[in-house]
């Protein structure tokens, strides 16, 4: 499957991954309305750490054998056996944060927005199906620190 | 005359249901069969306690897997109260069921759970009132019986009264789920803390405190002594303080004990849970067990014991579907607990050894700060468990860490002050880590390296 890998040596902290993520995932689909005005506050599913020194982006790594998978007690969080991508049905998730507690890399965000509670992770920019779309944080970073690319089979 | 079947599954929840879908997977042509003795499909239950308190749905509930799920995978169903299962001869390899049905099976597997353990409490047996918090029914009992409680406690102009017996997860998410539906609940522990398996007593007088002013009134080391009242009805309980407390419905949730009478009765060796080898086979040919039957290696302090949580249920129901599919390829090292309960805004994640024995060469680092309480215990430069009452943040890099056993001076020193994250490892540890799949042919640089 192709995945997001974060290229730290051209990160420079500038977030503008996690701007365009928001914006992807919010109703109006434009970042001023999402952060600012829309009521059903987009979670990012990418979050930068570090600083200006050093800094990488994180986001689900769509493991091989998912440890959040694997611990879901509703069924949410699902891995498509066809794309190979970890979803997060919204739907089915009771915020329980098993995944949070699972998760390797602290790449699911368990969030309370408007007094509901829910994991809030990478889905490759999808439609919703389980099928990639056009990852945005890629598309986004001025430099190159995120690649969108064919990764080995068996990992 | 008995169903004949290549695979019998016996229980339809984690481990029973990972296993069916493992094997279909690796053996598209062999006769599967379910039973189960619930009338439904697969069910997260610890799901109970949110359908109470709408954070899901019945219909959510049920779809764990999706409604195709059964017949997708050709898994022949019976999932009915008559679907018990009563006897197992595992020389003539067949099971029967409460309901006379026998089915013979080329490989079976024990995936029966838990269940609660009833302490001998004087008054306890035989009441309508008195309810376990375990299963989907079980749920659905407490939730209409304190609906009605309610009811009836205003008709009368007095307020309602809940009492659970027990503090651990179960009895606290039973407390937290009915407290929308009662006036008052008290919850009682035997043991001097609440959550005696998952927290120590720091932190659990930080949580109990939280709890209460949510209006869980919670008093460990005070348990019930009797329960009293007419017939089949439980009105109050004299505690082992000597008071006595009103009662309208009771919550029993002392705790709970592999549901492994079926194997052992037929012979299968048990410590205290079914004892397995590393592809899940119990002692006798044939017959598989996985999930809150077993008895589990605990690989950070060496213990043997029941590990009754859903993520390892799901680990050795695959294990066990790979070695009845022939194909064993993974083995089971053992696990170590690793919990994540919330009550209203309250969250709690612990991870391995919380409570450590003295002079075993332990540490422990507990930070709080706010209605936060964290708590990290090493040993040997390598981190062996933690509790994070509300700071989830990243909690899973830390579990990481158990599990892998990284060593504490490859990590920055200040890992345990705040959130870790990824880059408090190294940087070839953090892009080992990171790029798993990575492109062979990519350097670090994420350009192309020239052949």
């Amino acid at each position: 499957m192709k995945r997001i890998y974060a290229i730290e040596k051209w990160c420079i902290d500038c977030k503008r991954c996690e701007v365009a993520c928001k914006a992807f995932h919010s109703k109006s689909k434009d970042p001023v309305r999402a952060y600012k005005y829309e009521d059903n506050v987009p979670q990012p599913r990418i979050h930068v750490e570090g600083d200006l020194d050093l800094s990488v982006a994180i986001n689900c790594r769509h493991c091989e054998k998912p440890l959040c998978v694997e611990g879901c007690i509703s069924g949410a969080l699902k891995k498509d056996p066809e794309t190979g991508m970890v979803y997060c049905d919204q739907n089915l998730c009771v915020g329980c944060r098993t995944c949070v507690s699972m998760c390797p890399f602290g790449a699911v965000q368990v969030v309370e927005v408007n007094g509901i509670t829910k994991a809030y992770k990478c889905d490759l920019c999808s439609d919703g199906t389980g099928e990639p779309g056009c990852p945005s944080c890629v598309a986004a970073c001025p430099n190159g620190a995120l690649v969108y690319v064919e990764s080995e089979e068996g990992f | 005359m008995a169903k004949a079947t290549d695979f019998l599954i016996i229980g339809n929840s984690a481990a029973g249901i990972t296993a069916a879908e493992t094997i279909r997977m690796l053996n598209a042509d062999a006769s599967i069969t379910m039973i189960a003795n619930e009338p439904y499909p697969a069910y997260g239950t610890p799901l109970i306690s949110y359908l109470i308190e709408g954070k899901t749905t019945e219909e959510k509930v049920f779809s764990y897997k999706d409604a195709e799920f059964y017949t997708r995978n050709n898994i022949c169903t019976c999932f009915d109260y008559g679907y018990e299962a009563v006897k197992l001869d595992a020389q003539a390899q067949t099971v029967t069921c409460a309901n006379g049905e026998v089915f013979s099976y080329g490989d079976v597997l024990v995936a029966t759970g838990s269940v609660p353990f009833v302490p001998p409490t004087k008054g306890i047996e035989n009441r309508a009132n008195v309810v376990p918090f375990i299963t989907y029914d079980q749920a659905k009992q407490a939730w209409d019986m304190a609906v009605a409680a309610t009811e009836k406690a205003h008709a009368e102009g007095r307020e309602s009264n809940l009492v659970v017996i027990g503090a651990g997860l179960i009895g606290l998410k039973a407390a937290e789920s009915l407290s929308h539906h009662v006036d008052n609940v008290r919850v009682l522990e035997l043991a001097p803390r609440i959550l005696p398996a998952v927290l120590d007593d720091e932190g659990a007088a930080v949580l109990q405190a939280q709890l209460q002013e949510l209006g869980i009134v919670c008093t460990p080391g005070i348990t019930a002594d009797e329960l009293c009242g007419e017939g089949d009805t439980v009105t109050s309980l004299k505690l082992t303080d000597g008071t006595e407390i009103p009662a309208d419905l009771v919550i029993a949730a002392v705790g709970v004990r592999p549901n492994s009478g079926l194997a052992v009765e037929a012979g299968a060796e048990q410590g205290r849970g079914l004892i397995c080898d590393e592809h899940m086979l119990t002692s006798l040919p044939h017959v598989y067990a996985a999930g809150d039957v077993t008895q589990v290696h605990n690989t950070l302090d060496g213990s043997d014991r029941p590990l009754a949580l859903w993520p390892n249920a799901i680990r050795q129901g695959r294990i066990a579907g790979m070695a009845m599919a022939g194909k064993p390829f993974v083995t089971f090292p053992g696990n170590f607990a690793v919990n994540a309960v919330d009550f209203f805004h309250i969250s709690l994640l612990t991870a391995g050894v919380i409570n450590p024995p003295e002079g075993e060469g332990y540490e422990v680092d507990i930070l709080t700060e706010g209605d936060t309480y964290a708590k990290f215990v090493t040993k040997d430069g390598v981190l062996m468990g933690y509790i994070l009452l509300n700071r989830p943040e990243g909690a899973g890099i830390y579990t990481a860490m158990i599990e892998q056993k990284v060593p504490l001076t490859s990590v920055s020193p200040d890992v345990f002050e705040s959130a870790p994250e990824n880059l408090s490892f190294g940087e070839d540890a953090r892009w080992a880590r990171l790029h798993k799949g990575y492109p062979f042919d990519m350097d670090r640089y994420g350009r192309k390296e020239r052949a």
